[in-house]
């Protein structure tokens, strides 16, 4: 069965307020998930 | 005989050729010029004048950018910082040289301009293949930009003409009481990209609505997914709002919100006017009709040749369809592939100083499972290679290159593997600074490491997570200006991260 996005969540997605401190979360999150750690994979095996 | 000729490009100034001037191009070029000194030659060739930020595209696409804002002249920008350049496309590669010229060069045909036609010899000490995938519109039958009502995003001027398009239905629907149907999605049984033609199909349904035409529109998905979410990334667990989720629950949910209808292992062979005909995996060859589309062609090589000194044919040490890397292409069933095969210094096995960072290097295979129809036809996503990798593994290339011509010896210390990568899909689900909407998806590591982690689909679910909001697309603007700060090499641009 289908999820269906609730009027919770829609009211929460796109007020600007509380969307304003996800904006500065998602880009530290974004920055630790890309930004560091690359590497090989064959040292590991 | 190569390591040899590498001591001795040490022992002088080194002359490092890049192929092509797109993410992955730019990139290695631009972190070669910062590093190295003056006296080592970075030379660009590529066809292309301007570089593009190609994920804005998506933008264009809907009238919501202009083609300039996402492009810009690469010319004075390489004059200014002292990088070469070439207006031209590689021919041929000569990696050991010939009998006119001993050392490695590539072959170059210039497009424009007086020397249109004309043919040069470019000598290198290190070479560098970024010239990314050749779209390869050809391969389905009728699929031509601009043709039978289908039209593409992969380019600002693909983009560009798909807004052209797409305006007039909307004027027309305005002025009249006529119902319209809109396909997006995969256009070739092997295409990849599926995250492009996610994001557009989502800004097409918003721009719909801000024209007040969504009630007269159909809009249909069509793609070589087996699940809605696989982006050809053999879908992902993710974590959404603190809980698990898989991507096709997510998609599912976006799509079902937005009234969105979806057809799934569909390998589209043929377009005509207003009509797609695909192949399901059920065997079935089904049609679509549309007034409007917008179909990702299959990527491919482009189908360059290579030619040892006496001028034998040694394509096949160079190339495999895409160049030939430090990947294990060991032909395995899906079962037995891990994050190991995938390369890690994108370095040619044969010719130790050319590198194929980007989506020009040639995958050991594909993410998602494969599949075939009953009728034997593959019908499976390629692997998709975003900007973020190809600036990842062009700078670790560049890096790398550096390293070799400062110790005198090839340094391959920089290791990248898409198996420990992390990225980030940030989808614009919607122009707009207030009405905006975006899905922002993290997944580490790109390829799933199935034995690292076993019980989250093969991904960190701590790194991998999905958020739907205002924010994503907030983000992706940020991410907009400040990739296009970068490439235009204003200061301290090499603080942003790629």
């Amino acid at each position: 069965m289908v999820k269906k996005i609730t009027r919770f969540q829609k009211f929460v997605m796109h007020n600007p307020f509380i969307q304003f401190f996800m904006f500065l979360f998602l880009n530290v999150k974004i920055l630790s998930v890309v930004a560091f750690g690359h590497g090989g994979t064959r040292d590991k095996k | 005989m190569v390591k040899l000729s590498l001591i001795e490009i040490n022992l002088k100034m080194a002359k490092i050729v890049i192929l092509g001037a797109g993410i992955a191009g730019h990139t290695a070029a631009t972190h070669l010029r910062r590093k190295l000194s003056k006296e080592h030659e970075v030379l660009v060739v590529s066809p292309n004048r301007n570089y593009q930020w190609v994920p804005s595209n998506i933008w264009v696409g809907i009238g919501r950018m202009k083609p300039k804002e996402v492009f810009f002249s690469l010319l004075p920008l390489y004059k200014k910082k002292g990088i070469g350049y070439k207006q031209a496309k590689v021919v041929s590669f000569y990696p050991e040289g010939n009998s006119l010229e001993t050392n490695p060069f590539v072959s170059v045909e210039y497009l424009y301009g007086d020397n249109a036609g004309k043919q040069e010899m470019v000598t290198y000490d290190y070479l560098i293949n970024a010239t990314g995938p050749k779209l390869a519109f050809d391969l389905t039958e009728g699929l031509n930009p601009g043709t039978n009502k289908a039209y593409s995003v992969c380019t600002y001027d693909h983009a560009g003409h798909a807004w052209d398009a797409l305006k007039n239905l909307i004027n027309k629907l305005k002025q009249s009481n006529e119902k319209a149907k809109i396909l997006i999605g995969t256009g070739h049984p092997k295409a990849t990209c599926q995250g492009a033609a996610f994001e557009y199909i989502l800004n097409v349904e918003q721009e719909l609505n801000r024209h007040g035409v969504r009630d007269k529109v159909e809009i249909t998905w069509i793609s070589n997914e087996y699940k809605l979410g696989d982006f050809g990334m053999d879908g992902m667990l993710m974590s959404v709002g603190g809980k698990p989720m898989a991507s096709d629950e997510l998609v599912e949910m976006v799509f079902a919100d937005r009234g969105i209808k979806w057809i799934l292992g569909a390998g589209v062979t043929k377009v005509e006017e207003g009509v797609a005909h695909y192949e399901n995996l059920e065997g079935e060859y089904k049609t679509e009709t549309f007034d409007f589309a917008m179909l990702i062609p299959a990527f491919s090589g482009h189908g360059f040749k290579a030619f040892d000194k006496g001028d034998n044919e040694i394509t096949d040490k160079l190339f495999k369809g895409f160049m030939i890397v430090d990947a294990d292409y060991t032909p395995r069933p899906y079962e037995e592939w891990t994050v190991q095969d995938w390369p890690e210094t994108y370095q040619n096995p044969s010719y130790h100083n050319i590198f194929a960072p980007g989506i020009a290097f040639a995958p050991p295979h594909a993410i998602s499972k494969p599949r075939k129809s009953i009728n034997g036809t593959d019908i499976s996503p390629s692997p998709p290679r975003t900007g973020m990798p190809s600036g990842i593994t062009a700078k670790l290339v560049a890096d790398n290159i550096i390293d070799s011509i400062n110790k005198g010896a090839i340094s391959l210390h920089h290791k990248g593997s898409m198996g420990n990568m992390g990225a980030a899909c940030i989808a614009s689900s919607g122009f707009g600074m207030l009405k905006g909407k975006g899905i922002s998806i993290t997944t580490y590591p790109i390829v799933p490491d199935y034995i690292k982690y076993p019980n989250s689909g093969g991904r960190d679910l701590g790194k991998t997570f999905g958020a739907l909001g205002l924010a994503g697309h907030w983000v992706k603007l940020s991410l907009h200006y400040a990739f296009i700060y970068k490439a235009k090499m204003k200061p301290f641009w090499w603080l942003i991260p790629e």
